[in-house]
């Protein structure tokens, strides 16, 4: 009886430790079968996007698969020469580069005095950058677009450039000010004993120091020049000022949908920024819990 | 700034703390101007436009507030409000859930969680017109691969328009955003997760708090401002978002996805600039809120 009953409770005992394990164990296994479909989930319509550009159109329209059984690359040339696609992408590159370079450098500028000096209303200017940074594009592309038109510079790059530099130029103040509070202020006050102007002293330390920083804002502002349509769609009326999103537009607004060429286009448009996304994730990451950063 | 021995010009007038402050504000100024330039006069500029009956080729004149009265009783604006606020209230709420959830998961002692999250990430690096045209593809009743998965699994045996009609257009945009858009829930979240300390959920636990409790007592109130912060700036974006719905159906069928920008646009484009901006500037009021709700909170954070 008494062995029995120890038996039985030495059972429980070690039956409570194996469930507690085996709780473990489930949950791990529950977790990853979560995790699994959704990143499944996820990635699904990224599949689709590379295998459509890759399939012959009876794979797309007629016989439907989810595995083509020819590969092929006539979608790309079908999109590059006979749609003239070469032309937008480098439109966009253009732009965007632009776009990167002009706000990283003015906001760089900007948000060094911000976080480095004390002065009359930079509380106001704080405010103010915040709000324009907060400030969507549906409400400024009617003003915008009678402004650009006014200048002379609807229909060219360099409107939707200047008009893009009203979004990032914000944005980019915005994030390298949490950056730059990151460097020691200590460091930059030896540089000055040791004969450094302000301006080198910016240049010199607080810059090479923020460099991650810089990549990330860089990163940040070319896809959000890269991605834009709105304003290009608003702005932009002749063939040769189009940009990669406002030509990929054009293809499906026409009256046959040419799927195909349209996700070749798609995966030349993201796939090299993808990338650089995983490559970079730790700087965006860090970027994106700095300042909250447009999707 | 150390004092430079000055050999006799007492009195002039550019001193090293005058020349500190003109520095700081001529590299502030390019910046400012652009801002005033290129965001604050148009705002103003669209409020102004809103009270005109411009057209394309003409200024028009000021009509008060006709436009607006207009809209009141215009069936595709009364079907844009209630189509965005519901639009942004669902998506909310997904992203949160989803977002959320993914990012306790991820948060675990898991071997390999490094890999789930650069793939969890992933919608958010796409640029979103490519997302909403992958979707625009994903969706189509032939050569679509959503209605060929659901067929050839056998969860659903027939070919559904998901875009063309009045049931699944609204759905169907909502999910498009929510893949584009959880990864910023997520990674927020998640970030706000890791920077809970790990002795609150031992305090926890050694009080005898279930899993239930622990998240009630310390990972809601850890993740709290995370979750106002991102839940403020996502219904700003998604309330003046334009390629979702531009790209996966133009605002139709009949108006069933017709939300602000969309119709704005479509108003500049028939030429009637004082009503498109009318459009526009009646979303401000709530617009305004929101950013000065976001702007408080975020510049309390900043100066933390």
């Amino acid at each position: 009886m008494s062995v029995m009953k120890s038996e039985r409770s030495m059972r429980r005992n070690s039956g409570s430790g194996a469930s507690e394990r085996q709780r473990m164990i489930v949950g791990r296994v529950l977790s990853y079968m979560a995790l699994t479909i959704a990143v499944l989930l996820i990635l699904f319509p990224i599949y689709w996007m590379v295998i459509t550009s890759l399939k012959l159109p009876r794979e797309i329209y007629r016989v439907p698969s989810l595995w083509p059984q020819v590969f092929t690359l006539d979608n790309y040339y079908k999109l590059l020469f006979d749609e003239g696609f070469l032309h937008p992408i480098l439109n966009s590159l253009m732009v965007a580069t632009t776009v990167t370079v002009v706000s990283v450098i003015f906001s760089a500028f900007a948000a060094y005095s911000m976080v480095r000096f004390r002065y009359r209303f930079k509380g106001l200017i704080g405010r103010l950058i915040l709000f324009a940074y907060l400030t969507p594009g549906s409400l400024l592309f009617i003003p915008l677009s009678i402004l650009m038109a006014q200048l002379g510079l609807s229909n060219s790059l360099q409107g939707l450039i200047l008009v893009d530099l009203a979004f990032s130029v914000p944005l980019a103040t915005w994030l390298l000010q949490g950056y730059f509070r990151g460097v020691p202020r200590e460091l930059e006050e030896q540089g000055l004993i040791d004969g450094l102007s302000r301006m080198g002293a910016l240049l010199r330390i607080v810059l090479p120091l923020s460099a991650p920083g810089i990549a990330a804002v860089s990163i940040f502002v070319f896809t959000g020049a890269w991605n834009e349509l709105l304003f290009a769609l608003v702005l932009v009326s002749s063939e040769s000022q189009r940009t990669a999103p406002l030509a990929l537009n054009y293809l499906i607004t026409s009256d046959v949908l040419p799927w195909g060429p349209l996700m070749a286009g798609a995966v030349i448009s993201s796939v090299p920024l993808m990338i650089l996304y995983f490559v970079a994730q730790r700087f965006m990451v860090q970027g994106l819990t700095a300042g909250s950063v447009k999707g | 700034m150390t004092d430079t021995p000055d050999f006799g010009r007492r009195r002039r007038w550019l001193t090293d703390s005058r020349r500190t402050h003109l520095f700081a504000y001529a590299l502030v100024v390019p910046v400012l101007l652009l801002i005033i330039g290129l965001v604050a006069y148009p705002f103003g500029f669209a409020i102004w436009v809103s009270f005109t009956d411009r057209v394309i080729g003409s200024v028009g004149k000021f009509v008060g507030l006709a436009n607006f009265e207009y809209l009141s009783r215009n069936a595709t604006f009364g079907a844009a409000v209630s189509n965005t606020i519901f639009l942004v209230v669902v998506t909310d709420i997904l992203k949160l859930g989803i977002g959320l959830g993914l990012a306790l998961l991820v948060n675990q002692q898991l071997p390999g969680r490094g890999l789930f999250r650069s793939f969890l990430m992933l919608p958010w690096a796409m640029p979103a017109f490519v997302a909403f045209l992958t979707w625009r593809v994903l969706y189509q009743p032939v050569g679509g691969g959503l209605n060929l998965v659901l067929t050839q699994t056998g969860i659903y045996p027939h070919v559904i328009d998901w875009l063309g009609q009045r049931p699944t257009a609204m759905p169907s945009v909502i999910l498009a955003s929510v893949w584009r858009g959880f990864p910023f829930w997520f990674i927020s979240i998640l970030a706000a997760l890791q920077s809970i300390p790990k002795e609150l959920y031992e305090a926890a636990r050694v009080d005898g708090a279930n899993a239930w409790q622990r998240f009630w007592m310390v990972t809601a109130p850890g993740i709290r401002q995370v979750v106002l912060v991102t839940a403020l700036l996502s219904s700003i974006w998604t309330a003046n978002a334009f390629e979702h719905v531009w790209l996966l159906t133009q605002g139709g069928p009949s108006d069933a996805t017709m939300v602000f920008p969309v119709l704005a646009y479509f108003g500049m484009q028939t030429q009637r600039i004082g009503e498109a901006a009318a459009v526009s500037v009646s979303m401000m009021p709530v617009l305004i809120v929101l950013l000065i709700a976001v702007t408080a909170v975020m510049q309390r954070d900043d100066e933390r």
